[in-house]
């Protein structure tokens, strides 16, 4: 039986009391007006066209007169005045077509339909808000909502393929680590490449926190926040639109905006969930030799090895290949190597099945936003778990998002945001290094060699760890409690000058433990447990005081000012401890080893900032804006503090213009230009100027006494530091098409980076390998075309695609000498080449006679020598996008999303290792692709003949491993359905979607490893290289999302 | 509110701002390092600079792993049993210019270099009432044997090198150095072994960690072995041996490293690790059953040796087996891995004079010195009779008695065997490439020929 209870009396009495609960303390701000003649009375409400909601905070007018009002939560308006019927009435709402209506009599009901002009829509910049058609500079807006269902922990990975300009690899599988990001190219080589992120006007630190080593990856920031609480993502790309942020602004910035309620908005309740796992696919993975198969190649490897050194009379080397180890385990027992059995005696173990599980994705977000008249309110609470598709590594997230503005008067406003999160992290090592690394464990273990010893016993092999052993014993857990807050308070002076001073506090405690027990490689006897705990604490606090002044004169000259100021400082303390010789696995805390070491590190850097910006347009049909900012920093000598960055653009409205007015099929076009300055000092040390000596070089100074403390040079001074310089030149245009049902964004730039920070190569003899400097220029040249276009609107039915592309051309204009990077020195920089850069032995072939790799001779000397490495390829690609498209029909919605990458290099290390050749026998297994080597004079391939001497497995930087990396993804693919309404409603709900979200479905790639996107890590200078690192998962999630 | 009121407020923020952003909110001091104005100007400063010498000397990439591998896998007793292919390059004499190893131990040798130039320029200078002069002059000699010992490994492993004598202040002081000759290499170490002689105190007691009188005789003993000044070798090598109250063959074998023993009276010159300081050798020999990744173990031929009763001897135990029957290295084996590096022992005296008689024809006396050591290796007296013979079974001794050491390489290759025992019949492969980075980053360095 059901209980008949109107829903309309339930809701008016759940908003009555909400509102009274939030309006209490202003009802007493109430004004009281003079009564006035009444001619009139007007009741109304208005909805939106499309979706039959309500609007509240709509504004109604009589044309022709001031007298307004807004609607309420419900949507309802009410007008008395002393016109009569009828009049003309004017209803505007943001984001919706104004509508002029003449009405003849009360009630009345008002459908707005939303605006299909994207040109109002309102766009962050640096200190302020515009209009994107007065906007001058390039920006790409990315609305959260498309994209925050992709399980990814942080937002920058979420936006991949969805801007253009902004290249975003993913790096790896695991969730809430970082990715390469990068906003028109790379600038710098030691100074940092990642854009500035502002979330809510506070500055977001965006640099790893991580000490513990994961091989070499490292840790988001980023996915400290919870992206259901975002509303958009501006990414700001040229200087004109940068060159505010002065020194902080060379690689872009990322600007968030989180959710706000409205002003005399109903309260809206929004609940959603995820559920759904990530896998997989057994067929993308690595191909391994069986058993027997590595056994043969190795046996060969011994053959060969051993005619080579008779061949050359070496009898050390006869003696270590006499005899092949795959031999009859009665066949010289007493020999060495010993025998292992014969080749078909092997077993194969597959150890990939036991690390790939199907991790569980699931997520929950409930948020409630709403306002009264005076006061507007945002409160988000979300909890993610996303389990990586290897054990043991997980991620999740506990975040709690307070967004709150308050009109204290009608020309004081105050204000905050806040949010605090704890992310929760089961971390491993998947990366390079081999104790505790999970995929030397899983991969790099050969094949024939079993889990135990003949024992029973645990194996383990070549410097890994046993596989199963380490995932029942991995201990390794990271919290990061993280508090970003913002406190403004808004001031009108007079009318259109506004002054605005805020304070941000970007707190992060990272607190890391990693416990390796005895049955660990790392905590073995006699190490007897490995505990290590750190606690990095980062905060950074900027206060900041603008004032804006905006006017209008002679009607058709607009100008905007804005001045300000701001202080930042940044301080990061490390605190660990490390402890060996536990007394058994049952004490982990360093308390009980027997063993203890500490560390500790503080470090701070200043920045002072003065800026100004002057936006004039004429009519809105010509632009000019001028901008400039002053930065002091302490992490340079005084005479280098201070750095200069002006900018200056102009925009041409050309659709204004009487030529073009009443041409309908264009329905907008802006022609723009810049040229700015920016600046960049992130990431170098906060001491690099300085001449250092340091601590932590102690001695003896005797046998019995133990260390004494000990001093030692650590960097060279460079009193002549100084910032990085970016001059960048854009243009580009903006066209309309059919009421804006087509847009076209067009960008060329052309980005000059000098002054290069780097730590530059300095001659060994000097006792240093380098010191920090100013001493290169790199150029990025490239462009962007964002097309979107709404294919089919009709009532029921609606198709809309988008599409961009983007590309950048890398180039090092000047560096005094190469710098290598990553152990092997894979990576150059060098000039006249791209970053990232992979400096190789290019193997041309391989002799079908001899079977010998066949080198090309670059010097022509006959020999090849480390002169012959040569530059053969890039990281980066040429160009990169993604292609979206978004269906509705009915109830039903679908959005799938391609992304594309093509013209990067990835080192295929894991082939490296896995085509050793047979050198590396039992330490490293063996890939199928080593099937294919010489083995007979009139062999054709590219696997040279297995020996131990000569170049053919010993010359380690060969290009056989540098692969292509281009790559088509299906990114994402969702498909929804909304609950009709007449259905909802009925149980008081506003709107009820259920939906599946899909991600990394499919992928089309020549690269041999399973994800081209890969990287090791290792530093910024390190990129497209694949080593152990976890490929991103396959995902599937259903959805449901509740509005209340 | 009225505007007045406002401006008021703004006013006073605007105020305050600018007051703290003055040049104070710009100058900020690190607090866990010094300016290197300030480094060394007392006793207690000048007392850790010079520990910080030594911490250089015991860097992993000098004596702690990479310098005393290139002495033995470019020898004949290692093979590769690791991933590390640039091994291999060492083993089978194809070293490239872009080894990894080969740029580590060039660096780490001049870092060495440098923290010694600071001592010797800074500490001439200090006035401290503390400081007594016999004590400075004991810092200053120890500076003064660390440079020595650096060119002499400089010189034995590159030849000629370039000469850097004082502290670098800037980037671009040591510009436009050429190298010297090999003769002018050794010449500087000498000079420096003269220096520091009558600097430094004999010890009092034992105290291998550190360098003294005694360990300037040791080094000069083998500093006139690779001369071929057979007198002088001899001479210093006596010197060193009859300090009996300091140094001493110890027996078993064994006793100067088993059972985490350190600063034995063996040990000349040995460098201490600590948990703190850990040397990174035992990772490189220990197999993975013991947490090692035994990137490299003894070959068959040293295995068979080693493992001979009436060739290893005692000395066996430089070498153990897992029980899945892999061998390893276990010179190198302590956890923490505080493992010594072994930089001179006496028994490397003993036959520095064995082989300086043998070539002054004394063979009596050189066989007498041969036999200590095989005595000590449990092993018969040699039976060795011409010259020839002599020399020979000091080579072999030598090859066994510092196996797992980095004496092998450069003791062929000092006494031109290399091609004989190495099969290395190109001579320009008997010094290593200069690192190739350092070729680009330095107009004035040359390279090798060959390379």
């Amino acid at each position: 039986m059901r209980i008949f209870i109107p829903v309309e009396k339930i809701m008016a009495l759940k908003y009555a009391l909400i509102m009274l609960l939030l309006a209490a303390p202003l009802i007493g701000l109430a004004q009281t007006e003079p009564p006035p003649t009444i001619n009139s009375v007007l009741k109304g409400r208005v909805f939106d066209a499309a979706n039959r909601d309500v609007l509240p905070g709509a504004t109604v007018s009589i044309k022709g007169t001031t007298h307004g009002v807004t609607t309420n939560s419900e949507g309802r308006f009410e007008f008395v005045t002393g016109q009569k019927f009828p009049y003309t009435l004017i209803v505007k709402f943001i984001g919706y077509e104004s509508q002029e209506l003449v009405v003849n009599g009360s009630p009345l009901e008002v459908y707005l339909k939303p605006s299909s002009q994207i040109l109002n829509d309102v766009v962050v910049v640096g200190y302020g808000t515009k209009t994107r058609k007065d906007l001058i500079s390039a920006v790409a807006t990315i609305k959260a909502n498309d994209v925050k269902n992709t399980p990814v922990a942080g937002f920058d990975a979420q936006i991949q393929g969805k801007a253009s300009g902004v290249q975003i690899n993913s790096n790896t599988g695991v969730p809430g680590d970082g990715v390469f990001v990068r906003v028109r190219g790379t600038t710098s080589i030691n100074a940092s490449n990642d854009p500035l992120y502002i979330v809510d006007g506070v500055f977001m630190n965006n640099t790893s926190l991580q000490t513990v080593n994961t091989g070499g990856r490292a840790t988001s920031p980023i996915a400290d926040i919870n992206p259901s609480d975002i509303e958009n993502i501006e990414v700001l790309k040229d200087a004109s639109a940068t060159a505010i942020y002065g020194s902080r602004g060379a690689n872009g910035v990322v600007i968030v905006t989180t959710k706000r309620g409205n002003f005399n908005a109903r309260p809206k309740v929004s609940f959603n969930t995820l559920q759904g796992v990530a896998w997989q696919p057994k067929g993308d993975l690595w191909q391994l030799t069986t058993g027997p198969e590595h056994a043969e190649i190795v046996n060969e490897f011994y053959r060969n090895s051993y005619a080579d050194a008779v061949a050359a009379g070496n009898t050390a080397g006869q003696n270590t290949y006499r005899n092949v180890p795959f031999r009859a385990l009665t066949d010289n027992p007493t020999l060495t190597p010993a025998p292992r059995g014969l080749p078909s005696e092997q077993n194969t173990y597959d150890r990939l099945d036991k690390i790939f599980r199907n991790g569980k994705l699931q997520n929950y977000d409930l948020s409630l936003e709403g306002g009264s008249k005076d006061t507007k309110y945002y409160i988000g609470a979300g909890y993610t778990k996303q389990e990586a598709d290897i054990k043991p590594i997980d991620f999740s997230r506990a975040s709690l998002k307070v967004n709150l503005d308050q009109r204290v008067s009608d020309k004081v406003q105050v204000g905050t945001s806040s949010s605090i999160s704890r992310s929760l992290r089961t971390q491993g090592r998947a990366g390079d290094g081999p104790a505790g690394g999970l995929f030397q464990s899983a991969l790099h273990t050969p094949t024939y060699l079993p889990e135990t010893n003949a024992d029973g016993t645990p194996a383990r092999y070549a410097g890994f760890d046993n596989l199963q052993v380490l995932l029942d014993n991995y201990n390794v857990h990271t919290t990061s409690l993280r508090y970003i807050g913002n406190l403004y308070a808004d001031v009108e002076i007079i009318k259109g000058l506004k002054f605005r001073s805020s304070w941000s506090l970007d707190y992060d405690n990272y607190n890391e433990s990693e416990y390796w027990n005895d049955k660990t490689q790392l905590g073995a006897s006699p190490t007897n447990g490995l505990g290590t705990s750190a606690i990095t604490q980062n905060s950074a606090w900027i206060n900041e005081q603008t004032l804006n002044y905006h006017t209008v004169f002679n009607k058709k000259h607009t100008l905007d000012v804005v001045v300000g100021n701001t202080l930042q400082s940044n301080i990061i303390k490390l605190t660990s401890a490390q402890g060996t010789g536990f007394p058994n696995n049952a004490y982990t805390d360093i308390s009980s080893a027997s063993v203890r070491t500490a560390n500790q590190t503080y470090t701070k850097a200043n920045l002072s900032s003065y800026f100004s910006r002057i936006s004039y347009n004429y009519a809105s049909k010509y632009y000019l804006e001028v901008s400039g900012r002053a930065d002091g920093s302490s992490k340079f000598g005084a005479n280098n503090r201070w750095g200069y960055f002006p900018s200056v653009g102009a925009s041409w409205r050309a659709k204004e213009e009487s030529f073009l007015r009443d041409y309908n099929t264009i329905s907008d076009l802006k022609l723009r230009a810049s040229y700015g300055v920016t600046g960049n000092q992130a990431g170098i040390n906060n001491f690099a100027a300085q001449g250092l000596w340091n601590g932590g070089a102690g001695y003896p100074d005797n046998t019995t006494g133990g260390d004494k403390p000990g001093t030692a040079p650590q960097q060279l001074a460079n009193p002549n530091l100084k910032w990085e310089r970016t001059a960048q030149v854009n243009a580009g245009f903006d066209i309309g098409f059919l009421n804006n049902r087509l847009n076209i964004t067009f960008d060329v730039y052309n980005k000059q980076t000098s002054n290069v920070l780097l730590q530059l190569p300095v001659p060994y003899i000097t006792g240093y390998s380098t010191y920090s400097s100013n001493a290169g220029k790199i150029s990025n040249k490239g462009y962007e075309v964002g097309i979107n276009s709404t294919n089919i609107k009709t009532a029921n039915f609606s198709w809309s695609s988008s599409f961009n592309i983007s590309g950048n051309t890398n180039k090092i204009t000047s560096l005094p000498v190469p710098i290598n990077q990553y152990s092997r020195d894979w990576i150059r920089m060098q000039q006249g080449y791209s970053m990232y850069s992979f400096w190789l032995y290019k193997q041309t072939s391989v002799d079908p006679q001899t079977g010998n790799a066949v080198f090309e001779d670059v010097n022509k000397d006959g020999t090849i020598t480390a002169a012959d490495r040569q530059i053969l390829g890039s990281a980066l690609p040429k160009f990169y996008g993604g292609l979206s498209n978004n269906i509705t029909w009915g109830n039903f919605d679908a959005g799938v999303l391609f992304t594309f990458q093509q013209g990067n290099k990835v080192l295929n290390l894991n082939r490296f290792f896995g085509e050793g050749g047979g050198t590396r026998d039992a330490n490293r297994v063996i890939f199928a692709s080593q099937l294919k080597r010489w083995q007979k004079p009139g062999d054709v391939t590219d696997v040279p003949r297995l020996t131990a001497y000569g170049n053919n497995y010993t010359l380690e930087q060969n290009s056989r491993f540098l692969e292509d990396g281009s790559f088509i993804r299906l990114k994402s693919l969702t498909l929804g359905y909304t609950l009709p309404k007449s259905l909802t409603q009925k149980i008081d709900i506003q709107s009820l979607r259920v939906y599946v979200v899909g991600s990394n479905l499919l992928l089309f790639t020549k690269y041999t490893g399973p994800d081209p996107e890969a990287n090791v890590g290792g530093g910024q200078a390190v990129q497209g290289i694949d080593l152990g690192t976890p490929p991103q998962p396959h995902t599937v999630q259903l959805g449901v999302n509740i509005t209340l | 509110m009225n505007i007045l009121k406002n401006t008021k407020y703004i006013a006073t923020a605007v105020l305050l701002v600018t007051l703290v952003s003055c040049n104070k909110f710009l100058d900020v001091k690190p607090v866990d390092s010094v300016s290197d104005e300030q480094t060394i100007f007392d006793k207690s400063s000048a007392e850790t600079a010079v520990r910080g010498v030594y911490r250089a000397l015991a860097a992993d990439s000098y004596y702690g792993v990479s310098f005393p591998s290139i002495g033995y896998l470019s020898g004949d007793n290692v093979q590769w049993t690791g991933s590390q292919s640039i091994v291999q390059q060492f083993i089978d004499h194809n070293v490239k210019s872009d080894n990894a190893t080969v740029s580590s131990v060039w660096l780490a040798i001049y870092t060495t270099i440098n923290r010694a130039n600071y001592v010797i320029a800074k500490l001439p200078e200090v006035n401290d009432a503390t400081l007594t002069a016999a004590y400075k002059n004991q810092l200053l000699g120890e500076a003064y044997f660390v440079r020595a010992l650096a060119y002499f490994d400089l010189a034995r492993t590159w030849g000629g090198v370039q000469i850097v004598t004082t502290p670098t202040l800037s980037a671009s002081d040591k510009n436009g150095i050429a190298r010297s000759t090999v003769e002018q290499t050794y010449a500087q170490v000498l000079s420096d072994l003269n220096t520091a002689e009558p600097l430094l105190p004999a010890p009092t007691t034992p105290n291998p960690v550190r360098a003294n009188k005694e360990t300037v005789w040791a080094l000069k003993a083998r500093y006139y072995l690779y001369q071929k000044d057979w007198a002088n070798a001899e001479l210093y090598a006596s010197q060193v041996i009859t300090k009996t109250a300091n140094y001493t063959l110890l027996k078993p074998y064994s006793a100067w490293f088993a059972n985490n023993a350190v600063g034995t009276k063996e040990s000349v010159l040995e460098l201490a690790y600590s948990a703190t300081y850990t040397n990174g050798h035992r990772g490189q020999w220990q197999p993975p059953a013991n947490s090692g990744t035994r990137q490299w173990a003894p070959n068959t031929a040293l295995l068979n040796l080693l493992n001979d009763p009436l060739t290893g001897g005692t000395r066996s135990a430089l070498v153990a087996k897992t029980t899945a029957g892999l061998w390893y290295g276990n010179l190198y084996y302590r956890s923490p891995a505080t493992d010594p590096a072994y930089v001179l022992r006496i028994a490397e005296l003993y036959l520095i004079r064995a082989e300086a008689r043998a070539q002054q024809n004394k063979l009596d006396d050189a066989r007498a010195d041969l036999n200590l050591i095989r005595d000590r290796a449990g092993l018969a007296v040699t039976t060795a009779l011409t010259q020839d013979d002599v020399l020979l079974a000091i080579e072999n001794e030598n090859r066994l008695e510092f196996a797992l050491e980095g004496h092998r390489w450069f003791d062929l290759v000092r006494t031109g065997r290399a091609s004989a025992v190495l099969g290395v019949t190109n001579a320009q492969k008997l010094v290593l490439p200069i690192p190739i980075d350092q070729i680009t980053v330095d107009p004035a360095l040359t390279q090798n020929a060959g390379y």
